[in-house]
This record gives structure tokens, C-alpha cells and sequence, in this order.
């Protein structure tokens, strides 16, 4: 059935002609009719990527988002039936869309919310409890830990979270002048509800080298060299009380 | 671009780690949290769906050519009330100003 | 969160049952309302836990469940996607829904997935792949899908048989169930031109096991045809009632699923439609015990 091919050949690309052989009723043209199975699939599609970024829709408005991501769906459509998978690589396109440059941090923002989508449907895990992590206390020197599965880092030369949140707000936008410094995000779901928060100078480096598997010590050498102010205390009680903690063991 | 790769000592893990307990265990609980009445924050769209959407005749007929010359869409949301500290935010000013050369 | 349980075999009942939306999580949960089952659209399942998860699981320990898939393009010209199919088997194994369905229709080309349930000839070949895809999906699952007959627009030159033919054909060759969409029945007369009636009455309600009602908006063709869109954005039309009244004649008491995906209305709305067909089916009910 080479139909198929055209058909959808046709189907995602508006100027290709209907094939001959798709017929309306008795046997009649067949144009508009296909162009519901056209629409749909191009409407329903970035209607699923206007849903996975509502606050990047929010700060570009909405037409200017959907005639984006319809170019996006044209260039990138899913490759699997799960939608939920669907939109990874949104970001990226919109960081090198030449219409999208006026607002510099649309892909970093884009980049937040795909995390966001990604804990909230992540694997679930226990944190765990405070006396099981003052039970590895004492020997802390040695210890890999084991984050949750929905934990996910953004960095962001843009105040990134700060920006989410304002657009995120309903109601009057006044206006207002964004901080200079850019912003790393730690986005996680310790159990049902989805978290973002901001990082302080030098935790995503700390996350990122546990997230790989170092050790304790290890993991706050490399965020100490790229941030002389990183703070291990602030760090470990941050990850401790958000329940980023899901296990502990001393590597091998 | 190279680190001067700084080392931390057992002992001061150590240490930080207690600390950071003690900080959590003081830290006041969070109010009684019940998860069964809790409402959680649940993303509704973007599923599969086994009908046509709404308007499928009309929408999403008209084929846009960024490259061409009929892109003339330019952000108009809450980017707008941003300013960064260049002073750009997502107006058609600055859009003029980014577009690359013909 | 993800503990494993067992719910045990809950029968689909023959009453009205609601296609389970995000939106009315928590008003299921807190009101328990008296509606029969519900069913979910299976991909939007696939996620690894969460929110999803734990509303389904909660409500699937109070309701009987149906397991809709649309995402598996049965009537696509390629092989079915393997690993699809295990996810919808691991589904449907956490699960244990009492129902599982899928479409007449194809929605993968090659490695794109094109997000909508689109119309085959129907041919000696098509046939022979749709059965050949049906054999590997009861393979797969280890349980008897029903097939469920499309909403198309347009008509292909080389059909050669009726979709009914088609799917009495299917039935034979696989031993599959049937899932009667009746606002498709109502919306493939329109489109193409036939007597719904004349559609239901060649229909194999033998082996109809479920049935879906769903609203339509109206439109027409280039040529000023009615042309009717299976949008699930509104209420059940009148004579898509009607026509459901005839189908029941013909299967008895099945249960009956109200969709609505687009513009979904507060719970209460839905709850209404649900009700709606309950009463229907005791109307039935009533008839058939009447001299």
C-alpha cells in the first residue's frame, strides 16, 4: 500500500496536491475534505505543544507561539504515539529561530518547562527519611548519592526562573526590569506536586556531579572550583529538605 | 578555560553534612501535610486523543515561510513588560534590530 | 506511590461510562459519583509515574476500567510497533482493565507519527494486514481487543468493499470484538452519503462488546455536502440518541461510553450524558419486558 506514503506525504505538506485517487462523496473532489485530516493533525499537534509550554506561549502570546511551533511540527513531527514524548527538541529550534531572538531566554524558559513535563511524569521514589540520612551521616566522606528520578537541572545565562514565574502570574503585567545574573534552576517531584527552584552559586555543579555519580567530597571539590562562594551546608540541607535524596551508599 | 581543582577534606564533609541535618530538623515542619486532600497541580493537555479538533477545517491551513518575507509575526506577550538589563525586551523594535541581513 | 496491587476482575456493566479526563480527577475521587466505568486513552498512561499514575490508580480501585488505545495503527501498511505494543500490554497487566479497544484506522507512517486516526481502502490487501496486525495485537496482549469502526471524510477509488463487509470479514478471520462507534456511524452517513440505519442493520452486533457516543460539529464540503467532524467537543447530537436507541435493539444492554476530548465541560456535564444513556438502556430494558 503505497498509498500510505502519499497520503501522508500530502498530508503534512499543505502545498502537495491531494493524490487522485482520494475521492469526496460519489466519487467527487476531494480538497476540503482532505484538508480536515491536514488541519487536524497540524492543529492537534501544536495544540500538544501549547499545552507542554503554556508560559512560553504566555510571554511570546499565543499566535506568534503557534505559527512557531507549526513550523516546528513541519520540520520535527513525533516519532512515537506517546505524546507525552513529544516536544523535546522544541527548545533548541526556538533558540536558533531567527523570529524568536527579540526575547533572548524564550528557549531557556522552553528548556524549564520540558523539565517540569519531564518530573511530572517521571519515575516515582521515596526520599528518604531524616534518620536514615543521619543514620550515613558519619560516614559521609564516602558516600555516592542517589537523587530522585524526576530530578532535573536548568542553567540559564537569563534569570530563568524569575521570568517563569512572572509569566507564569495571571492578571496585570507591570512592567519590570529583570536582574542581571542568570539563574540555575533544580526542578524535582518529590511526590505529586512539581518543585522549581532556584540554585545558589555553584549547586548545579554539585548536582550535576552527584547526578554522575561522585562522591560527596568529590562532588563539592567541583562545585568549589567553579564557584568560590559555593556553600556545602546550604547545598546538602537544600537537597536533604526538598527530598532530592532517594538513597545513599558508599561507592564502590 | 582551566579550574584549579580545590579538594575537600573527609572531615569537612563530615561536618557540612551534620550541619545540614541539624539545619532540616529545625527547620519547621511543613503544615500537616495530608497527600489524599491535597490538590495537586495536573497538567491537562497535551494527550492523545481519538477525535478531530475543534475549527479542523479551517485551521492551521495557511503554510508560514519564516525565511521568506511573510514572517511578520513578532512576540507580543509578557515579554513585553520585561526589560532585560540591556534594555531589550520582546518589542517590534527590537525585532527590526535583530533581523539578519537581507 | 507505584506500589503494585491487584484490582481484581470488575466487569464493564452495561451502563453509561465516561472518558476519564485529567480535569475531573479530583471530582471523581471526592464525590464518587454513581456512573458505571471509565476509560482512558492508554498513551496518555505511558508516562513512567506521577500524577497520572496515582489518579488512575485510585480511581481504578473504586471503577471498573476499558483500555482505549489510539496510537497502535492497526490499519497501517507497516509492521506495528513492538514496543508499543509491550506498553500497552504492561498497561493493561497494572491495570487489569475489563475492556481493551482499539481503532480501524492508521496514524504511523514509516518512523512519524501523525497524530490522527486516518481512513484505509478497504481492500483483499488491507484486509489481510488489518487481520494479520489484529492476530499479533491478541498475540501481544493475551486478552480479545475490539475493533472500533472510523469517522472518515473521504473515500478511497479503489475500495471494493463496504465498511461493514470489511469489518464482518475482520470478525470472522480474527475472532475480534466489535466497538460500535454510533456518532461515527451517524457522521460516515452523512459524509459518504448512506442510510445510517441501513448501516446498523448489516452491523454484526453479535459481537458488539462496547459502544461510544460522542458529540460532532457540522461543516460542509466543497461542494455543499454535509460534511460532519467527529470533534468530541459537545453534547451527544439528537439523532445520534436515536440511532442509539435502534443499536440497542440490536446488541441489548452494553455498556456505553460518553467521549468528550475537546472543550471538556465541568463533570457535571458528562455526568449528565452518562446518565442520559443509562436511561436509554433502561428504556430498553423496559420494552423488552413489555408483552
Amino acid at each position: 500500500m503505497d498509498n500510505e506514503a502519499a497520503f501522508a506525504r500530502a498530508l503534512l505538506d499543505a502545498e502537495a496536491a491531494v493524490p487522485e485517487w482520494i475521492e469526496g462523496r460519489d466519487g467527487g473532489g476531494a480538497e476540503r475534505r482532505f484538508s480536515v485530516y491536514r488541519n487536524n493533525v497540524y492543529a492537534s499537534l501544536v495544540d500538544v505543544l501549547a499545552g507542554r509550554f503554556p508560559v512560553s506561549a504566555k510571554l511570546v502570546g499565543d499566535v506568534f507561539f503557534r505559527a512557531m511551533a507549526r513550523i516546528y511540527v513541519a520540520k520535527t513531527p513525533p516519532d512515537s504515539a506517546v505524546l507525552l514524548r513529544y516536544g523535546g527538541g522544541f527548545a533548541d529550534f526556538v533558540a536558533g529561530f531567527p523570529p524568536a531572538t527579540p526575547v533572548p531566554y524564550l528557549a531557556d524558559v522552553m528548556r524549564l518547562e520540558w523539565a517540569w513535563h519531564g518530573a511530572y511524569h517521571s519515575a516515582d521514589a521515596e526520599p528518604l527519611p531524616q534518620e536514615a540520612l543521619a543514620a550515613f551521616g558519619p560516614r559521609a566522606e564516602r558516600l555516592a548519592l542517589t537523587l530522585h528520578p524526576s530530578l532535573r537541572l536548568v542553567r540559564s545565562d537569563y534569570p530563568v526562573v524569575t521570568i517563569w514565574e512572572l509569566a507564569a502570574r495571571d492578571g496585570e503585567d507591570e512592567p519590570v526590569r529583570l536582574p542581571a545574573e542568570g539563574e540555575d534552576a533544580l526542578v524535582l517531584r518529590p511526590a505529586l506536586e512539581v518543585e522549581v527552584r532556584r540554585l545558589p552559586e555553584g549547586g548545579a555543579v554539585f548536582i550535576q556531579a552527584l547526578q554522575d555519580g561522585a562522591t560527596l567530597p568529590e562532588a563539592a571539590a567541583r562545585a568549589s572550583s567553579s564557584s568560590p562562594t559555593f556553600d556545602l551546608v546550604a547545598s546538602l540541607a537544600g537537597l536533604m529538605r526538598s527530598g532530592a535524596i532517594v538513597g545513599m551508599g558508599e561507592s564502590a | 578555560m582551566t579550574y584549579q581543582t580545590k579538594t575537600i577534606s573527609g572531615v569537612a564533609v563530615v561536618s557540612a553534612f551534620a550541619a545540614a541535618l541539624s539545619i532540616v530538623a529545625f527547620a519547621a515542619p511543613a503544615a500537616a501535610e495530608d497527600e489524599q486532600e491535597k490538590c495537586y497541580g495536573v497538567a491537562k493537555a497535551g494527550e492523545n486523543d481519538c477525535a478531530a479538533g475543534p475549527g479542523t477545517t479551517c485551521a492551521g491551513t495557511s503554510k508560514i515561510d519564516y525565511q521568506g518575507n511573510s514572517w511578520k509575526l513578532v512576540p507580543k506577550g509578557s515579554c513585553e513588560t520585561m526589560e532585560l538589563p540591556d534594555g531589550r525586551n520582546g518589542s517590534p523594535t527590537a525585532l527590526e534590530r535583530d533581523r539578519p541581513p537581507a | 506511590m507505584a506500589a503494585s496491587v491487584s484490582f481484581g476482575t470488575s466487569p464493564v456493566p452495561p451502563r453509561g461510562g465516561v472518558g476519564l479526563k485529567p480535569e475531573h480527577y479530583r471530582t471523581i475521587l471526592d464525590s464518587a459519583p454513581d456512573v458505571g466505568w471509565f476509560e482512558i486513552h492508554a498513551e496518555n498512561y505511558m508516562g513512567e509515574g506521577g500524577p497520572p499514575h496515582a489518579y488512575l490508580a485510585a480511581i481504578r480501585a473504586r471503577y471498573p476500567l476499558s483500555l482505549h488505545g489510539v496510537g497502535l495503527s492497526i490499519g497501517g501498511a507497516g509492521p506495528l510497533d513492538k514496543a508499543h505494543l509491550s506498553r500497552l500490554r504492561a498497561l493493561a497487566d497494572r491495570y487489569e482493565p475489563a475492556l481493551f479497544s482499539e481503532h480501524l484506522a492508521w496514524s504511523s507512517h514509516g518512523s512519524v507519527y501523525l497524530n490522527d486516526l486516518l481512513p484505509l481502502p478497504y481492500t483483499d490487501e488491507t484486509l489481510t494486514c488489518v487481520c494479520d496486525h489484529i492476530d499479533e495485537v491478541h498475540d501481544a496482549m493475551a486478552r480479545p481487543m475490539l475493533l472500533e469502526n472510523p469517522s472518515t471524510y473521504v473515500a478511497y477509488a479503489e475500495t471494493t468493499m463496504s465498511e461493514v463487509e470489511f469489518l464482518r470479514a475482520v470478525v470472522h478471520r480474527t475472532g475480534c470484538g466489535l466497538l460500535l462507534d454510533v456518532n461515527n456511524v451517524f457522521v460516515q452517513a452523512a459524509n459518504h452519503g448512506f442510510d445510517p440505519f441501513d448501516y446498523l442493520d448489516a452491523f454484526p452486533a453479535e459481537h458488539v462488546r462496547e459502544i461510544h457516543l460522542g458529540g460532532h460539529a457540522e461543516d460542509e464540503d466543497a461542494g455543499g455536502a454535509p460534511l460532519l467532524i467527529d470533534d468530541h467537543g459537545r453534547e451527544v447530537a439528537d439523532p445520534v440518541w436515536t440511532l442509539y436507541a435502534e443499536a440497542l435493539k440490536k446488541t441489548g444492554p452494553i455498556p456505553t461510553l460518553i467521549e468528550w476530548d475537546n472543550d471538556v465541560p465541568a463533570w457535571e456535564g458528562l455526568f449528565a450524558e452518562a446518565k442520559r444513556a443509562d436511561a436509554a438502556i433502561a428504556a430498553f430494558r423496559k420494552s423488552e419486558m413489555r408483552p
